[in-house]
This record gives structure tokens, C-alpha cells and sequence, in this order.
């Protein structure tokens, strides 16, 4: 990899990084999907998965796959954050079909945006680490913006 | 169990002190503690001391400032509740009959953080992908202006009577009025937030001196009763949640009400959590001042502000007062017991026999709040 100072025009030389590659995948087809629990034992849905299961304290919580779409609880656009975020950008909270609310950047012209619309899931980068590598990760963006 | 006295009082300005240590900040408070009611440091039972940044062992920095040490020194961390969940443990010493006489810290530094919004845990799963703490509340309005047709308007209001009440107070980080036109034209932090819907980060400390009835009447110092002490956690969930709705406070305030013998209506004055301005209108509601839903009614009837039946946050409350986290809960009970006491200063609520501190927060992902502590103090 290519030695780069985090400066805007460097950034673009190195391979995005997935925030937290436990909570989504991207396939082949670059769709992203994303990964909850499923207690193997009373069958309890847990978004992150978790170790333990909640509620019957097994451990053996597997991966499954999570709804690709939902409905937009409420949302922020954040001006004032971390350097590594790209400011202003909205963030919100996604309520999936299987009752898991996720907590997601949303990709839309943000005076688009309000609670109640339906969301689909898709990825992008949405800031860049210490060491200038462009962050990736899941976002929901307006159903009517999917191809 | 017996009841148990609030009998010192101290706190510091708050504001920000970069050069400043955290024991440099804490002792100031508790020396005006311990004189306000004659108590020597010998007659410590013990020592709790509440800070959530302020690092290991901030009660013994303090302490070795003010004299001889070697009681029980407990440092207690919970968050925006850590030094009302160290009242609590300080009342709970004294309502056992294990003390007949404590100490209870409240102690904050957060200018060592060189400012911006507060540092919250990384290991959270939110805040790795984004979330901060104003975008939290912001999500709140957003959805309580959705459900209940609160204008950002109406919300800069509580704002407006913040910082008018803190204005007249001379422990207050922010005294400076603000007309609603100066709060909705400041700076976006996260929508719908501009900057003065949220509190300052600062520096602060205050003590109270909790005391048995026996102690109480030995030193003969206005004595203002703890009537309710409670300590609560929110509940879990990854599902979904009214964020319209203060669950946490208002299952604490039920409790601290029913312990106290009183309802909402027995309540002269409050000291509420406001660390955004959503916060105030949603905790009228937990604390059972009006319904669900109208608490900007409330607001602007003029209760709730100085010469109104139910005055909230005379102090300035968070936005005002400040917000130095492990701080604001003695900060709260420092000014309710004073205004209890009828010598709190210029923001006096004349008259007032019970009132209330309420300190709740701690973001983690899937909790309404991390912790909430409430306290009934009555003359
Ligand atoms: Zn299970």
C-alpha cells in the first residue's frame, strides 16, 4: 500500500475499510446484506449478534441475514462531529420488519428525509480513519433512489 | 431504617477550568460543606464521591485537601448519574445506621478533553458507526415534533427560560440571556439543535454533608430531609422504543413519589436533566407535571418558570448551569436544598417546600438512558 498522509486527494489511493465487518457483507453482486443473531436454541433475533443469547442464555447465537428494508424511525443530520466523518450527514434509526430498530447513515438529499418513509439497505463510504483509509459501511437510503 | 438530613452544602462556579486539577476543583466545595454546618473531618463516617471522567481515586484527591483521611472512601461511576447515584449510597449509609454522617462529591473536568462534544465510548457499536451524543436527543425532538406537533419554535423556548433563570444565578456557567430569534439563528450542531439547544461541557464540583437525626441536631445546622433516594437502570432493548417517551424517569420518579408520600403536585421547585432542550418538555411529562404531549403548554403557561407554581430548573439547569457530567447530580441537590433553605440567591423560588433533582444519562446503544437517579428533598 502506497505511504499516504490523510489528506483529501491521497485518501482515494487506498481500498475502503468495512467500519464493523461483524454487523454486513458485501457479495459478489456488491449488494450489501446485514448480519444479525439467531439463538440456535429459542430462536431470539439479536441486531448486533450477540455472544450470549438475552434470553435463554445460550451461546449459540449464529448469523442470519436481516431484512433489506424498513421504515425510518427518526433522524439527525450531525454538523459537528469527529474529523473522521464527512460533516453535515444524517444518521437514523431503521425499524426492520423482524422488529430490530438499527442505527444507520442514510443516503439522501437530507430535506428528503422524514420519519415513516421506507428505506432500503446499501453501502458507501461515509468518512475515513486516522490514517486517511475511506470508511465503509451499510446505509439506508430512500426506497424510491434504488435502481 | 432513619431518616437522613442534608446539612452542608457547597458548590464551585461552574465554568471552565483548564489549569486547574480535579482535586483543586473539589475541595473548594467541600470545605463550604463542612463549614455551613461546623462538621469537622473527623466526624466523617465516609466518603462518596461521584465523577465519571475524573479518573481512579477522585475522592481521595479531594479529601487529602480538607484534612485527616482514612474513613471509607467510595468513588462512584454512572454517567451523567454518578454523583446522585453517590447521594443515594451516601443516604442509604446513613438510612441503614451503618454512618451517622458522610460526604458526597460531585467532581468533573472535562476541559481535559480540550472540548467539542463529549467523549463517548468507542466500543459501542453506534458511536463506532457515527452516533453522538446531540444527534441522540436531536432523534428525540424530531420524532416528538413529528408525533405531537411541537415547532422548533416552541422549543427554542426552553432555551429562552434556561438562560433566563441562569442568568440570576451566580454559579452558573452561561449567564447570558438568549432571545428564541438568537437560538434558532446559532450554529447547527444536529438537527434540529443549534448550539444553544444544547448544554456546555465545563468543569464543576459540589458537596452536600448527609447527616443521621442525632448528628442533625448536634450541629445544629438547617437541616433540609431527604424524603425519597432512588437509584434506577434503563431497560434493554434492540427492538423498538417510544423515544418520545422518558420510560427510565418516569419509573423513577413513580418510585421516588410512592417513597416520598407526594405526587407531582406537592413539587414547588425541580432540578431536571435538560442537557438538550427536548430533554425538559419529555421529563415534565416522566415527572407527571402535564400529559404526554404538552409539555411546551406547560412551558408557556409560566409555571415552570421563576414565580410559577412548579419552577424548573431556577438554577439554569444544564444548559445554564452546566453540565460537568459526574457533577450535576450534588449540583442539583446543592441548589434544591438551598432552595429549600430560602438562601439560594437572586433565582430564590419563595416559599418552596419539596422539591426534586433528577440526573439521568449514559448513552449506550439500546438503552433509553444508562442510569437515572432521583431524589425528594422537603422541609
Ligand atoms: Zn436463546
Amino acid at each position: 500500500m502506497p505511504e499516504v498522509k490523510s489528506q483529501q486527494g491521497d485518501v482515494g489511493l487506498l481500498e475502503p475499510r468495512i467500519i464493523d465487518p461483524s454487523l454486513m457483507r458485501i457479495n459478489a453482486d456488491d449488494h450489501a446484506v446485514l448480519m444479525g443473531g439467531r439463538c440456535g436454541d429459542c430462536g431470539a433475533i439479536s441486531f448486533p449478534r450477540t455472544p450470549v443469547c438475552a434470553s435463554c442464555l445460550s451461546e449459540g447465537v449464529e448469523a442470519c441475514d436481516m431484512p433489506q428494508t424498513g421504515t425510518l424511525y427518526a433522524f439527525s443530520v450531525v454538523h459537528q462531529a469527529r474529523k473522521n466523518w464527512v460533516t453535515p450527514y444524517a444518521i437514523g434509526y431503521v425499524d426492520l420488519p423482524n422488529g430490530k430498530r438499527v442505527f444507520a447513515h442514510l443516503k439522501a438529499p437530507h430535506d428528503t428525509l422524514a420519519p415513516g418513509m421506507t428505506v432500503g439497505l446499501t453501502h458507501g463510504v461515509v468518512g475515513h480513519d486516522d490514517e486517511g483509509r475511506p470508511l465503509m459501511t451499510y446505509l439506508f437510503t430512500p426506497a424510491h433512489h434504488e435502481a | 431504617m432513619q431518616d437522613v438530613f442534608v446539612v452542608g452544602t457547597g458548590i464551585i462556579p461552574f465554568g471552565k477550568y483548564p489549569d486547574k486539577t480535579l482535586a483543586d476543583l473539589g475541595w473548594p466545595a467541600v470545605k463550604q460543606a463542612m463549614k455551613e454546618c461546623g462538621v469537622n473531618s473527623t466526624q466523617i463516617g465516609a466518603v462518596y464521591c461521584g465523577t465519571a471522567l475524573g479518573g481512579m481515586l477522585a475522592g481521595q484527591r479531594v479529601m487529602k485537601m480538607v484534612g485527616p483521611t482514612g474513613m471509607p472512601i467510595i468513588n462512584i461511576e454512572n454517567a451523567c448519574s454518578s454523583s446522585s447515584s453517590a447521594l443515594s449510597q451516601g443516604w442509604m449509609a446513613i438510612a441503614s445506621g451503618v454512618h451517622d454522617l458522610v460526604v458526597v462529591i460531585g467532581v468533573e473536568k472535562l476541559t481535559k478533553f480540550g472540548g467539542g462534544t463529549l467523549p463517548l465510548e468507542r466500543e459501542d457499536w453506534e458511536v463506532n458507526q457515527g452516533m453522538v451524543m446531540p444527534a441522540l436527543y436531536a432523534m428525540r425532538a424530531q420524532r416528538y415534533m413529528h408525533d405531537y406537533g411541537l415547532t422548533i419554535e416552541q422549543l427554542a423556548d426552553v432555551a429562552v427560560k434556561a438562560h433566563d433563570h441562569g442568568a440570576s444565578n451566580v454559579n452558573a456557567q452561561v449567564r447570558k440571556r438568549v432571545t428564541r430569534d438568537e437560538v434558532m439563528k446559532s450554529r447547527m450542531v444536529a438537527e434540529p439543535f443549534t448550539l444553544w439547544h444544547c448544554c456546555p461541557t465545563g468543569d464543576g464540583a459540589a458537596a452536600v454533608v448527609l447527616a443521621s437525626p442525632r448528628l442533625a441536631r448536634q450541629l445544629g445546622a438547617a437541616a433540609i430531609k431527604v424524603a425519597a433516594s432512588e437509584v434506577t437502570s434503563g431497560k434493554f432493548t434492540d427492538g423498538f422504543r417510544d423515544m418520545t417517551w422518558a420510560e427510565l424517569t418516569h419509573r423513577g420518579a413513580q418510585h421516588a413519589y410512592e417513597m416520598a408520600g407526594l405526587g407531582a403536585e406537592d413539587i414547588d421547585v425541580a432540578e431536571i436533566h435538560d442537557a438538550f432542550t427536548i430533554a425538559e418538555l419529555m421529563y415534565y411529562e416522566a415527572f407527571s407535571f402535564c400529559e404526554r404531549g404538552r409539555g411546551h403548554e406547560l412551558l408557556a403557561s409560566g409555571r415552570t418558570s421563576l414565580g410559577g407554581d412548579i419552577v424548573v430548573n431556577p438554577s439554569g439547569g444544564l444548559l445554564s448551569r452546566g453540565h460537568p457530567v459526574g457533577a450535576t447530580g450534588i449540583a442539583q441537590a446543592v441548589e434544591i436544598v438551598r432552595q429549600l433553605r430560602g438562601d439560594v440567591g437572586a433565582h430564590q423560588v419563595e416559599g418552596a417546600k419539596a422539591g426534586l433533582s433528577h440526573a439521568t444519562g449514559g448513552g449506550v446503544a439500546g438503552y433509553d438512558h444508562g442510569a437515572c437517579s432521583i431524589h425528594i428533598f422537603t422541609r
